[in-house]
């Protein structure tokens, strides 16, 4: 697929990571745009089945944004967030998918540098890795 | 306390219906849940008060319709301190109902756990062949227990389950490694359960070593026969390729769903308008492929299950069992849940103490995830 542009899925905690970006933004600075941040209100908030949806329905990569553990709004909803990342990953190992294609990481407010460079390392990443296994499968 | 009880006239059965009737008519107990026979001659549960009517209770049937957690959560959703029920069930059983009185789905004070001793099971469906005209099938198949271990007419579930003896009870029945036609082993681990044994005529002694050792033979056996599966099921199921074709005959009937002991939700979002598409959004998302699967999302409902219950599941297959289109769903959970459960050090049923793992956190765990 020579014209293959990754299409990451973003879910971005609103205390935080979507912050972040804004910081980013307002900052100008550059970062490639293939990320569709979806604003949430907690890392912790988002169930697997939203990821595992984007992942079926052919996006080639799911991002999601939390606070820094110990900096959640909601006390302990990144904590969560955590174990919950961890069960996903033990369940897509257990069925042999790739658990690269999901990444969570902790970005505050105040890190539009890292929000930046974090997008840009995940495009590369996906750039290399080449598209999701599910994009052109119709039977799931 | 612990020790070994009297069987007489070589009935087995016949001296567990004796101690139900004594702890109904004594008032210890106001009903007692326990397997049965339907009028078609097949596996059901009863719930019998009448220490008159106990001739219905099957209580050793080696054969399962229901893994009867979920008739559990029926009955016993709110407390009731009038009520004291005794649940006459097997291990699989008793570790989803712990799972569930974790998940606050039934409420512990009016019941009363009563563990048996279970080698395994066949499907309640074609039980009533298997069994034929022998009305001492059950005691005959706690008597004849060299077959347990490779017993493959037994339900998948079964055939891989290394916890023959139930891991939380007040009480537990036990048969295996024993003579059951002159002993039964019963050993209370609770007050509750001590309860139950007075003025019952226990002789007192240690756990034999042959029972010790009949249960850690059978586990180990079990365990190597898992791992055989397992490496079966990867060559079958590995990778998006194959694991799309392993659940592609799924008609989305969430019948594996409903029949879960331990998948809570009064509602399923599956169930709810949550996912529901009209028929242009129907046609948008075909347009992304193609062609779309219909039913649709049938892969999605499997795979969020797994995320949502790996950690409670009991592995107890039923949901193979129920599967219209004989989907392999007993070895798969049980790869799949072992592991998940295994990155939690967490084992499903164990004990009501541990935490279930997606309701508890330490702040200094897992630090690599969110960092690289």
């Amino acid at each position: 697929m020579a014209d293959y542009e990754p299409k990451i899925v973003g879910f971005l905690c609103n205390w935080c990571t979507y912050a972040g970006a804004d910081l980013a933004g307002t900052s100008r600075m550059q970062y490639p745009p293939n990320m569709r941040p979806i604003r949430v209100m907690c890392s912790g908030a988002v169930d697997s089945v939203y990821i595992l949806r984007a992942l079926l329905e052919g996006a080639d990569g799911v991002f999601m944004g939390g606070c820094h553990p110990g900096d959640c709004h909601y006390v302990s909803g990144n904590y969560k967030a955590r174990r919950r990342m961890v069960l996903f990953n033990s369940v897509m190992q257990s069925l042999g998918l790739e658990s690269d294609r999901v990444w969570l990481r902790w970005i505050s407010a105040a890190e539009g540098r890292k929000f930046a460079d974090t997008i840009t390392e995940m495009t590369e990443h996906l750039q290399k890795k080449g598209p999701s296994p599910f994009k052109e499968k119709w039977e799931v | 306390m612990k020790g070994t009880l009297k069987v007489d006239a070589k009935d087995p059965e016949g001296t567990i219906r004796g101690l139900f009737a004594r702890w109904l008519k004594e008032d210890r107990l106001s009903a007692i849940l326990t397997p049965a026979y339907s009028a078609s001659g097949t596996a059901t549960m009863a719930l019998v008060s009448n220490p008159e009517k106990l001739a219905a209770a099957a209580p050793l049937m080696p054969a399962m319709g229901v893994n009867s957690a979920s008739i559990v959560a029926e009955i016993a959703r709110e407390s009731s301190p009038n009520a004291k029920v005794g649940l006459f069930l097997r291990s699989c059983e008793l570790r989803a109902v712990v799972e569930l009185m974790k998940l606050k789905q039934v409420m512990p004070d009016s019941l009363v756990l009563i563990g048996v001793d279970c080698p395994g099971t066949y499907k309640a469906a074609g039980f009533r062949n298997v069994r034929g005209k022998d009305a001492d099938f059950d005691n005959k198949h706690v008597r004849e227990q060299l077959g347990f271990a490779g017993n493959v007419d037994f339900r998948m579930g079964c055939q891989m389950c290394e916890y023959p003896k139930p891991l939380v009870y007040d009480l537990n029945v036990g048969f295996i490694g024993l003579d059951p036609d002159k002993e039964l082993w019963v050993e209370a681990a609770t007050d509750k359960g001590k309860a139950l044994l007075e003025g019952v005529e226990v002789n007192e002694s240690e756990e034999p070593a042959g029972r010790k050792a009949a249960l850690a033979d059978l586990s180990a056996k079990r365990k190597a026969g898992t791992a055989r599966r397992i490496e079966e099921l990867d060559k079958a199921m590995l990778g998006p390729e194959k694991l799309a074709q392993y659940f592609s005959d799924c008609l989305n009937c969430h019948n594996c769903m409903n029949v879960c002991p331990v998948c809570y939700c009064r509602e399923c979002f599956f169930d709810s308008d949550t996912f529901q598409r009209d028929i242009s959004e129907h046609v948008r998302v075909s347009l992304r492929k193609g062609v779309t699967r219909m039913p649709s999302e049938t892969l999605l409902f499997h795979l969020t299950r797994m995320n949502h219950m790996m950690t409670s599941c009991v592995q107890c297959g039923i949901c193979e069992d129920s599967c219209p289109v004989t989907i392999g769903l007993a070895t798969l959970f049980k790869k799949v849940s072992q592991n998940a459960q295994q990155a939690f050090e967490y084992v499903s049923g164990r004990s009501l103490e541990e935490p279930l793992p997606l309701t508890t956190f330490r702040e200094t765990e897992f630090l690599k995830v969110g960092e690289e």
